[in-house]
């Protein structure tokens, strides 16, 4: 039975081949024909795409997505590099002086701040400075408290429509996690706060309110220029040049949006060295295992008979 | 590990089989065998070599074994410590309280992870009163200065250990606090002394940090 | 006796003890490990640290004990 079917198919695979290898010999017209319609088809569709999307504008000049920031050469951006803690205190104090005044910094506790940048009897000092709501007392009326260590820093307005009302309209983001949040990191902070142009280029028309700075996408931004030169006054003797303060803010919200980035480096530094040890050891360990079952030879001499 | 030993085993036997012409055993039925077997004996260690190769070989898989063991450890750690407090609880956790604004022979309660905590700066004729009475008439057996670390200060959880309300300050027959929920009256030690209350008042873990007491 | 075959007989030939001895070196070497890449990585980056430069903010230099936050 099983003779007769392999003859069968033997028979059919041979019948086949023939016939294909007419077809390739001399192909004929109908197929030639069927072959130049789909070419031709696929080809007009592609046009008519491209000519579709190319009719509508995207947002993809640099005007719309904002010019692209370059690449700085922040000393925290090597794989085993920590932040500079003395630019995150200079920073803090920009934050503090100059960004305040509207944007809030909402996820961050006073106490994250100690042994980072400031010492514990500093936190504590800054954070007394601020009021927050205690609890009642015993007839029921609301009680203030000045702030401790486990409170989180307090943002300038009471909430978003206060913050809106102050800026004709725009809400100031929260601060917390912006290097985050942002294409680009600190690369786009540091190019956003330095890169307000004395006036907007030729032919640019701004709504009312609003500024102009390339790296902001669209290029209308309602924040206006705020960094100038020797605007705060470091106490390390640090020159308070915008750029200077453009950097050490723009690290000081970077320590914000990943308070983790230190102790992150140093554990990714000891996983990858013991990975990678592991990595060579098992190489060798599975190559010794398996030299004998490799290296072998089975010889087979059948029987005589 | 167990395939490891016997796979060294296996290389290892092959050391005494260098003389012989061929690697089976002789039994009578194996010696029939038609199999030919080559000498392997140009490939097999001397004897009397020391076990440098082996050392290192066993060095290695171990290394490999430490560090994976490590590697577990670090995990498991890791897990675990996801359950214990986290940071902004943790800074909750404690409380610090001024003591130089209190004066002397006066209450203060306070809010310590949300039970009321009481503290009295006691006068010396009240320090004196709580020494005074004998241990052995108390229902809940403790000496004063077992209650307070420092005399002058005493802290603790304003919380009835009855059913729970919170007593009142300078009331109740002991001149201590008064439950008004079922009538337990404490003294000026908080230790109970009439009434349906079964335990002294808690003292909370606190130490001094020079002006300010630290509660928790 | 050679020093390997000396090895082999005290730590390997036994598996109970091999294995035990890794254990324990595997305690051992976490101790050390991270003693030795925190090391390396205050090194690499001396002067960023807050504890390199909490110096220049204090004077005195004496700070209360919540000031370090180096736990594991």
């Amino acid at each position: 039975m099983f003779s007769s079917i392999r003859s069968t198919v033997r028979n059919n695979i041979k019948q086949f081949s023939t016939s294909a290898k007419k077809a390739a010999v001399e192909p004929n017209s109908l197929t030639k024909k069927v072959i130049a319609g789909g070419v031709a088809a696929s080809g007009l569709t592609a046009s008519y795409l491209l000519y579709e999307d190319s009719v509508t504008a995207d947002a993809m000049t640099a005007a719309e997505h904002g010019l692209h920031p370059p690449a700085y050469g922040w000393s925290h951006n090597g794989m085993i590099d920590t932040f500079d803690h003395a630019s995150i205190r200079r920073g803090y104090q920009v934050y503090r002086e100059v960004c305040a005044a509207c944007h809030s910094l909402e996820r961050v506790a006073w106490r994250t701040l100690v042994g980072v940048s400031h010492s514990n009897a500093e936190v504590r000092a800054m954070a007394e400075e601020f009021e927050y709501d205690d609890e009642p007392d015993d007839q029921g009326n609301p009680r203030k408290r000045p702030g401790k260590l486990a409170d989180y820093i307090p943002g300038p307005y009471a909430n978003e429509q206060a913050a809106r009302a102050a800026n004709q309209g725009a809400l100031p983001p929260d601060l917390s996690l912006i290097v985050k949040a942002r294409h680009g990191a600190c690369d786009y902070i540091f190019a956003l706060l330095t890169g307000y142009p004395d006036e907007p280029p030729a032919g640019v028309v701004l709504p009312p309110g609003s500024n102009y700075n390339p790296y902001f996408p669209g290029g209308s931004i309602a924040m206006g220029r705020v960094l100038f030169d020797d605007l705060v006054e470091f106490e390390d003797g640090t020159p308070a040049t915008t750029s200077q303060m453009a950097k050490d803010v723009t690290t000081f919200l970077n320590w914000a949006a990943e308070p983790e980035h230190d102790e992150r480096k140093r554990l990714g530094l000891k996983a990858v060295i013991v990975l990678s040890a592991l990595y060579l050891i098992s190489v060798y360990v599975k190559k010794f295992k398996w030299a004998p079952i490799k290296t072998r030879k089975i010889r087979f001499t059948p029987p005589k008979n | 590990m167990l395939s490891l030993r016997s796979a060294l085993r296996n290389t290892c036997s092959l050391r005494t089989l260098g003389t012989q012409s061929r690697l089976l055993s002789s039994t009578s039925l194996q010696n029939k065998s038609t199999y030919r077997t080559p000498d392997f004996g140009d490939y097999v260690r001397p004897q009397g070599t020391d076990d440098k190769s082996r050392v290192f070989t066993y060095f290695t898989v171990g290394s490999l074994g430490l560090l994976s063991a490590a590697g577990a450890k670090s995990t498991v750690e890791a897990f675990l410590t996801t359950m214990s407090a986290s940071a902004d609880v943790l800074a909750m956790a404690k409380v610090e309280v001024g003591l130089a604004a209190i004066p002397e022979g006066k209450n203060v309660v306070v809010k310590w992870q949300g039970k009321p905590v009481f503290i009295r700066h006691r006068t010396q004729g009240e320090i004196d009163e709580a020494n005074k009475v004998d241990i052995n008439a108390l229902r809940d057996p403790q000496q004063d200065s077992d209650r307070a670390q420092n005399p002058e200060w005493l802290i603790m959880l304003g919380i009835c250990t009855h059913l729970g309300c919170v007593p009142i300050g300078e009331a109740g027959d002991f001149g201590g606090w008064f439950c008004p929920c079922h009538g337990s009256h404490y003294d000026i030690s908080g230790r109970i002394r009439k009434g349906p209350a079964p335990l002294n008042l808690e003292i909370p873990q606190y130490q001094f940090d020079g002006d300010n007491l630290v509660i928790g | 006796m050679s020093f390997y075959t000396n090895i082999y007989n005290s730590l390997i030939k036994r598996n109970s003890i091999f294995v035990g001895t890794i254990f324990a070196g595997a305690f051992a070497f976490q101790g050390f490990f991270d003693v030795a890449v925190t090391n390396f990585y205050e090194n690499h980056n001396k002067g960023k640290l807050w504890k390199d430069i909490k110096g220049k903010y204090l004077e005195g230099g004496d700070d209360e004990e919540g000031d370090d936050e180096d736990d594991e």
